[in-house]
């Protein structure tokens, strides 16, 4: 994970200037201290992986503290750039709770022991967010007794939406990662390498060539490495597909999606294959897949929507014939390890979903994503890359090239 | 020493004093810098006491009892008179009564835990004490 050491150079990030500009905005909307319990405003904020439940508390001035389970809270501590007597770590002792623990610093941080507390709540389809449960906001309550607890996700939400050099530099070193690992696949599978393989052996294939290449581990809750083969690479809708112990076999598509992490960076790309004989109807699907991802790749740029991109998409499909294949969504959202849901804020007609009416801007990153199913013939493919809004386009971070090879 | 004497009262405290110097070489303490401050309240006489220990580079530097606030510490242990004179009779374990919450530790659980072995090696001493509770 990420050392405090590494934080220089292209992938250096000011992480006291963030929690700076966390504490004006605090100022602005009159809140005293900031409760963050969320994986993606801890990743943002203390440039350290908390994979156990964990809070940052942001007074309105200084640094910032980290709790986090005992068992971890040393490890924080030696990865983050806050000082090591900033980090907390909690047991169910006395005192040391993270309720009493947690609420005892708030308190300290306050004047008389009151005041408003930003916390973060909400929801999300991405089970690891970490949003505040009903029973921490109750002990917390408890706990702050004569404090105001208001919902504050969205300063977070919107300070980290467009992304500073270093985060993207991450980004762009783990989707190199990435591409390593799909030349390695792509060398196990080809000439026959792929008989008698299994989509967990290529999951771990992709694992051990990115990880030689640095990756901290395939990061993605949906399994780490997504490998799909035959009739899962269509399954209706699905865009989740960990992988299974399913043999390769003769004429049956195959979707390698893999992840690497990079100091918190995130590489995502999937490629997919026909392992030969692949028929004419089966390279039909794969043009036209391929022909929907150029293009799209061509239409992102700063000033569209995601369902501005969508529409001009899905008129492309079906004036091709092969709407009735595509998933109409073209994008989920990325950032920093826990940043992986809806695009934008939580501003859209559904709340907690990507706001449709979003407007891209410079230097925002997301994941072109898109998803072609077809169950009826057993066949379907993903693609995600990791693309950086330009001032006129998009920049697609993982260099693999686009295609779908028939592996003989 | 044979004769017992009164829990928390000055003898006692010297007596503390003179087994933890001579029990307790700076090795055996780790070489350690740090402060702890027991609080005990409920004392049989209604008051809330103070029992300050400070290493400095394991040396064992200062030992007080008082009534009232205790001076500053890196750790800070309160509860009730009964549950540390049990843990002195050795009736009931450090640990145990922090993770019952009979005993509260305020300070750095990363640093505590370094210092827990630390933690029993003093209060064995102190257990040895003769005392009246």
């Amino acid at each position: 994970m990420t050392s405090r050491m590494e934080n220089k150079g292209p992938y250096f990030i000011d992480f006291p200037a963030r929690i700076k500009s966390i504490q004006a905005e605090m100022a602005k909307q009159k809140i005293d201290v900031y409760l963050g319990s969320r994986l993606r405003t801890l990743s943002w904020t203390l440039d350290a992986f908390c994979p156990w439940r964990s809070f940052v508390v942001i007074p309105a001035e200084g640094m910032p503290a980290a709790f986090s389970f005992v068992i971890d809270a040393a490890r924080i501590a030696d990865e983050t750039w806050i000082d090591e007597d900033r980090v907390y770590g909690f047991v169910p002792m006395g005192g040391q709770d993270q309720i009493e623990l947690i609420g005892d610093f708030i308190k300290d941080q306050l004047k008389g022991g009151r005041g408003r507390v930003g916390i973060e709540s909400g929801m999300s389809n991405y089970l690891p967010e970490g949003w505040l449960t009903h029973y921490e906001y109750q002990r917390y309550s408890e706990a702050l007794e004569g404090c105001e607890l208001v919902n504050a996700h969205s300063i977070v939400d919107a300070l980290s939406i467009v992304k500073d050099q270093g985060t993207i530099n991450r980004f762009r070193e783990a989707s190199r990662i990435v591409d390593v690992g799909h030349r390695v696949v792509f060398d196990a599978i080809k000439d026959g390498g792929w008989k008698g393989m299994t989509e967990t052996e290529i999951a771990g294939l992709a694992a051990l060539a990115m990880r030689r290449e640095g990756s901290e581990w395939e990061w993605s809750f949906t399994g780490g490495n997504e490998i799909a083969a035959g009739y899962r690479t269509g399954l209706a809708g699905g865009a989740c597909t960990p992988a299974t112990r399913k043999k390769l076999a003769a004429g049956e598509p195959l979707m390698v999606d893999i992840h690497a992490m990079f100091m918190l960076g995130l590489g995502d790309h999937s490629h997919n294959y026909l392992i030969g004989p692949a028929t004419d109807r089966q390279f039909w699907h794969a043009k036209n897949f391929t022909d929907i991802v150029a293009l799209t790749l061509k239409t992102y740029r700063p000033g569209i929507t995601p369902s501005k991109l969508a529409d001009q998409m899905m008129a492309f499909a079906e004036e091709r014939g092969f709407s009735d294949y595509m998933v109409p969504g073209f994008e989920h959202g990325i950032g920093m390890m826990g940043d992986e849901w809806r695009i934008g804020l939580n501003d859209g007609p559904f709340p907690y979903w990507t706001n449709p009416d979003h407007v891209y801007r410079e230097n925002e990153v997301l994941i072109c994503a898109m998803q072609y199913a077809c169950p009826e013939e057993n066949i379907g493919f993903r693609y995600e890359n990791p693309i950086v809004i330009t001032k006129d386009g998009c920049e697609e971070m993982s260099k693999y090239p686009l295609g779908i090879e028939e592996i003989r | 020493m044979a004769q017992a004497v009164k829990y928390l009262s000055p003898q006692w405290r010297d007596e503390a004093e003179k087994r933890l110097k001579s029990e307790l070489s700076p090795e055996k303490m780790n070489n350690i810098t740090s402060s702890m401050s027991n609080i005990y309240q409920n004392c049989p006489d209604g008051k809330t006491r103070y029992l300050f220990f400070k290493f400095e580079d394991g040396n064992f530097a200062e030992l007080s009892i008082g009534e009232g606030e205790p001076p500053a510490a890196e750790f800070r242990i309160s509860g009730d008179y009964q549950v540390f004179a049990q843990i002195s009779r050795a009736e009931l374990g450090s640990q145990k009564a922090l993770m019952t919450g009979k005993l509260k530790l305020k300070g750095n659980m990363i640093k505590a835990l370094k210092l827990a072995s630390i933690a029993d090696r003093l209060n064995k001493v102190l257990s040895k004490i003769p005392a009246e509770y």
